[in-house]
């Protein structure tokens, strides 16, 4: 899965990369780390969500494309992971969406990669639970379930 | 021998190739692609007498050659030359394409793009400092205000003959690089037809004869024509492509083509 990771890491205008599990657990990171493991974490597990969200409400999506002042990340969802990548804000997104693609499609095949990914493997709907979100966020998961 | 060899620069170097197609005496047509670039060289009994590249040709199609780290090649034996620009042997042409690579780099360091804007240096360099007739006149239109390209316009000289008098004076101590401008909306790079023509292969792979169709859909949906596509949506356009392309193996291959063009060009770049 490194290899992959190289290969995104090396288009220009990208910072690093890293594939959490449905629960934010760190599968493999771009080396050096482009964030702190617990911003990955979080970030992991709450894009994980925010998939979630998207499909109780009926809108499915594959890609999340997260757009700041001074940095981009795009979340490619891989169903038992997420993989996403940290880019500067003027990156080709074209060739940077792309190559996650190619490189999603070669771990498909690749059995290392599918035992790495099967190990971490976790259901994402246990994600969200009474018990896993505060008040504010349990009511707004129940309104986008309800409408769903 | 040598007739239809076609390989990768990654693999087999540019400077090997020629030195190999040399020393075998080889007569014929060396074409090179690098993602969307292309160029030829001509060779007749081992010596090269032709190149061309992009609007050059001779000496500075050849340096620029050169440089490409990546790419395809393609030897075509026995075709002639369309014309002859280049008299000096191989060894001299790739001396001094290393040591112009190597002088470009150097200036590349001190006026890194030509938006910087030269100013008088605040220091002087020296208790006493002498300069020549010509560095007077530059030094006199250099204010601070003129960016190193609009300089370059003023003197009616190439950039880079611009860039290699500022990198002198700035080694002297004469001159300092004050605050880059804004970079002014370049002029996009379109494509060119023969990106065209290996997007037409890739597409033609996938998706069958209706490529051409998909390509002007696919050109005209991101506002271009054929002729106007600028380069830097290339990406744009190989993904755009690729939605259309339904079986994923296929769609993958297309990709990762595209991806290989599309770094090449920036290699090349």
């Amino acid at each position: 899965m490194e290899k992959g990771l190289d290969q995104v890491g090396a288009l220009p205008g990208v910072g690093g990369s890293f594939v959490c599990d449905n629960k934010g657990d760190v599968i493999v990171s771009s080396d050096p780390a482009v964030l702190a493991t617990v911003t990955m974490n979080t970030i992991g597990r709450e894009v994980g969500r925010a998939f979630v969200a998207l499909d109780a409400a009926k809108r499915p999506a594959q890609r999340l494309d997260f757009v700041y002042n001074s940095w981009r990340l795009l979340a490619q969802d891989m169903g038992d992971a997420v993989f996403f990548v940290v880019c500067q804000p003027e990156v080709d997104m074209a060739m940077v969406r792309m190559t996650v693609e190619v490189v999603v499609a070669g771990w498909r095949k690749d059995s290392s990669a599918q035992k790495r990914l099967q190990r971490h493997r976790a259901e994402r709907t246990a994600l969200v639970s009474r018990a896993t979100l505060d008040q504010g966020s349990w009511s707004s998961w129940t309104v986008i379930a309800s409408r769903g | 021998m040598a007739e239809g060899l076609t390989g990768s620069l990654a693999q087999l170097p540019l400077v090997d190739l020629l030195k190999m197609l040399a020393a075998g005496g080889q007569s014929g047509r060396l074409e090179l692609t690098s993602g969307l670039d292309q160029g030829d060289i001509y060779l007749v009994k081992g010596e090269l007498v032709h190149a061309e590249c992009d609007m050059q040709v001779g000496d500075a199609a050849f340096a620029r050659l050169v440089t490409w780290p990546n790419g395809q090649f393609r030897f075509e034996g026995h075709v002639p030359p369309p014309d002859k620009t280049i008299e000096k042997p191989l060894d001299r042409l790739l001396t001094e394409a290393a040591r112009a690579a190597s002088e470009r780099e150097a200036v590349r360091r001190v006026v890194p793009n030509m938006d910087v804007v030269p100013r008088m240096a605040r220091k002087s360099p020296g208790p006493s400092v002498t300069v020549s007739a010509a560095d007077w006149e530059v030094l006199a239109t250099v204010d601070g205000v003129l960016s190193a390209a609009e300089l370059a316009r003023a003197w009616g000289v190439e950039e880079l003959e611009f860039a290699k008098l500022l990198y002198r004076m700035k080694l002297n101590g004469m001159v300092e690089m004050a605050v880059v401008q804004q970079a002014a909306p370049q002029q996009r790079t379109p494509a060119g037809p023969a990106f065209f023509t290996a997007l037409n292969t890739a597409v033609a792979g996938a998706l069958g004869p209706l490529a051409e169709i998909i390509i002007d859909d696919a050109v005209e949906d991101l506002g271009f024509t054929r002729a106007t596509f600028p380069r830097d949506a290339v990406a744009s356009l190989a993904e755009r492509i690729s939605g259309e392309i339904r079986e994923p193996d296929k769609r993958v291959k297309f990709q990762q083509t595209m991806l290989q063009m599309l770094r090449g060009s920036q290699q090349a770049a």
